[in-house]
């Protein structure tokens, strides 16, 4: 588990193990575990658009 | 400017911007632009698809002031950039019944960028429909056919798609129809290169889409009007597709001709084991040529001097540009010259992390070429071949 995901669109990357301090997401917050309306910090875009490395 | 009837109550009345020759200060257009608005009378209510950029935004009022548009119920913003949106403040001062009909995102983006209030917007979601009376507007959101708010719009009775930057080609032409789809199909091409190619993965879906539409033409909100539309279907098609083609493009600078020669070898070696090569001398190169080649090659090398440690400034640039147009291409080289060290290939190869590639080995020489270089580079076509063979591109 603790799979990485990465953004199709700006090739941002999703680490669950760091979460995302920019979202105030702890670590350890599996991708799946992300609200359905999770955007991607840098460019917004959807869940759908990420892509498990 | 003078405004074209299309069919009955449907009118072009953008500006076709003949002297533009840069878009966001990045890149050239050789051939100008347009800016395509449309108008939509239903039998009950008027339509304005889309604006002109702000440098046209009394071409776009005079348009519709001689053909004696009186009211404009609706303003549909399919894109909040500022090429199709930024006379929106005009428009709504000019017709103070006006309501901006656009998606959540985009009206979101349009505050941001044009400061427009908050009660003049009506928000729709996909698949939504809007009718003017006897004529009917569907919208479809497109998310990244550019901007993340992108959508576009279909009339259902006339069976018109107004696709946005979606389809279009910087053209500026007084043809409101695509005559010549030879000339257009390059505009095309370059434009997707530009603007739609990093999205390819996500633009797929909406070509099929499309084609599922009943459609008599598509218009774009750049360049012309497609009447038939399977041209620039298809041609998107084969674009977005996974396929490449058995080509090497070769993006080079030299600076005392190492880097030339070398290049030079290497084009005469790929064309005699039947490889399509473009080199691109970065010096002179209008890198929407450049991104147009990107579209469907299979491999690109590119070609270094060495500027004290690391790759010339201008090869830096076209990598940077590349990676961030994220091509489909599969294969990765660098080859160059140095003068007494550095690390050039290391550089150019970390800034290819958006584009999924494998590097075939670099070659790069001290000085001069030579014999070994150029056996290396022999070596260099053989690889790419047998890569171009294995991934059955040949």
């Amino acid at each position: 588990m603790l799979d990485k995901y990465t953004c199709s669109i700006c090739g941002h990357m999703y680490n669950p193990t760091v979460g995302e301090p920019m979202q105030n997401i702890p670590p350890g917050r599996e991708f799946s575990d992300l609200p359905d309306d999770w955007q991607c910090p840098i460019c917004g875009a959807s869940r759908k658009n990420f892509r498990k490395e | 400017m003078v405004s074209r009837e299309i069919i009955h109550g449907i009118h072009w009345v953008g500006a076709i911007d003949f002297d533009r020759r840069i878009f966001d200060e990045l890149i050239p257009l050789p051939n100008g632009t347009s800016y395509n608005s449309y108008l939509i009378q239903g039998s009950e209510k008027t339509a304005l698809i889309d604006t002109v950029d702000p440098t046209k935004e009394f071409e776009l009022i005079s348009n519709l002031v001689k053909l004696n548009v009186e009211r404009i119920d609706y303003v549909v913003v399919n894109h909040a950039e500022q090429d199709h949106s930024g006379s929106l403040p005009m428009i709504l001062e000019f017709f103070p019944d006006a309501v901006v009909v656009t998606n959540a995102k985009c009206k979101d983006l349009l505050i941001a960028h044009l400061h427009l209030p908050e009660n003049r917007f009506m928000v729709i979601k996909d698949k939504e429909t809007l009718s003017l009376g006897d004529r009917t507007l569907e919208f479809f959101l497109t998310p990244w056919t550019h901007w993340p708010e992108t959508q576009i719009t279909y009339l259902r009775e006339d069976k018109i798609l107004f696709s946005c930057d979606l389809f279009g080609s910087h053209t500026a032409t007084s043809d409101l129809y695509v005559t010549d789809e030879g000339e257009i199909y390059g505009s095309a091409k370059r434009y997707y290169a530009e603007i739609m190619m990093p999205f390819r993965n996500s633009i797929r879906g909406y070509v099929e889409m499309v084609r599922a539409l009943p459609l008599v033409m598509i218009a774009p909100s750049h360049g012309s009007i497609y009447s038939r539309t399977p041209f620039i279907l298809d041609a998107y098609a084969d674009w977005v597709s996974d396929a490449v083609k058995n080509e090497v493009v070769i993006a080079y600078v030299s600076m005392h001709g190492s880097t030339q020669k070398m290049v030079e070898h290497l084009t005469d070696a790929l064309i005699a084991r039947g490889i399509t090569v473009k080199p691109f001398n970065l010096t002179r190169t209008d890198i929407g040529e450049l991104a147009k080649s990107l579209v469907d090659t299979a491999t690109v090398v590119i070609a270094t001097p060495t500027v004290l440690f690391g790759p010339h400034p201008q090869v830096v640039y076209a990598t940077y540009l590349a990676n961030l147009l994220k091509p489909k291409m599969r294969y990765a080289s660098v080859i160059g010259s140095y003068g007494w060290g550095g690390k050039a290939v290391e550089t150019i190869v970390k800034m290819l992390d958006h584009v999924k590639v494998e590097i075939i080995e670099p070659v790069m020489v001290k000085g001069l070429p030579d014999e070994t270089t150029f056996l290396a580079l022999n070596r260099l076509a053989d690889d790419i071949l047998r890569k171009h063979n294995e991934s059955k591109i040949v």
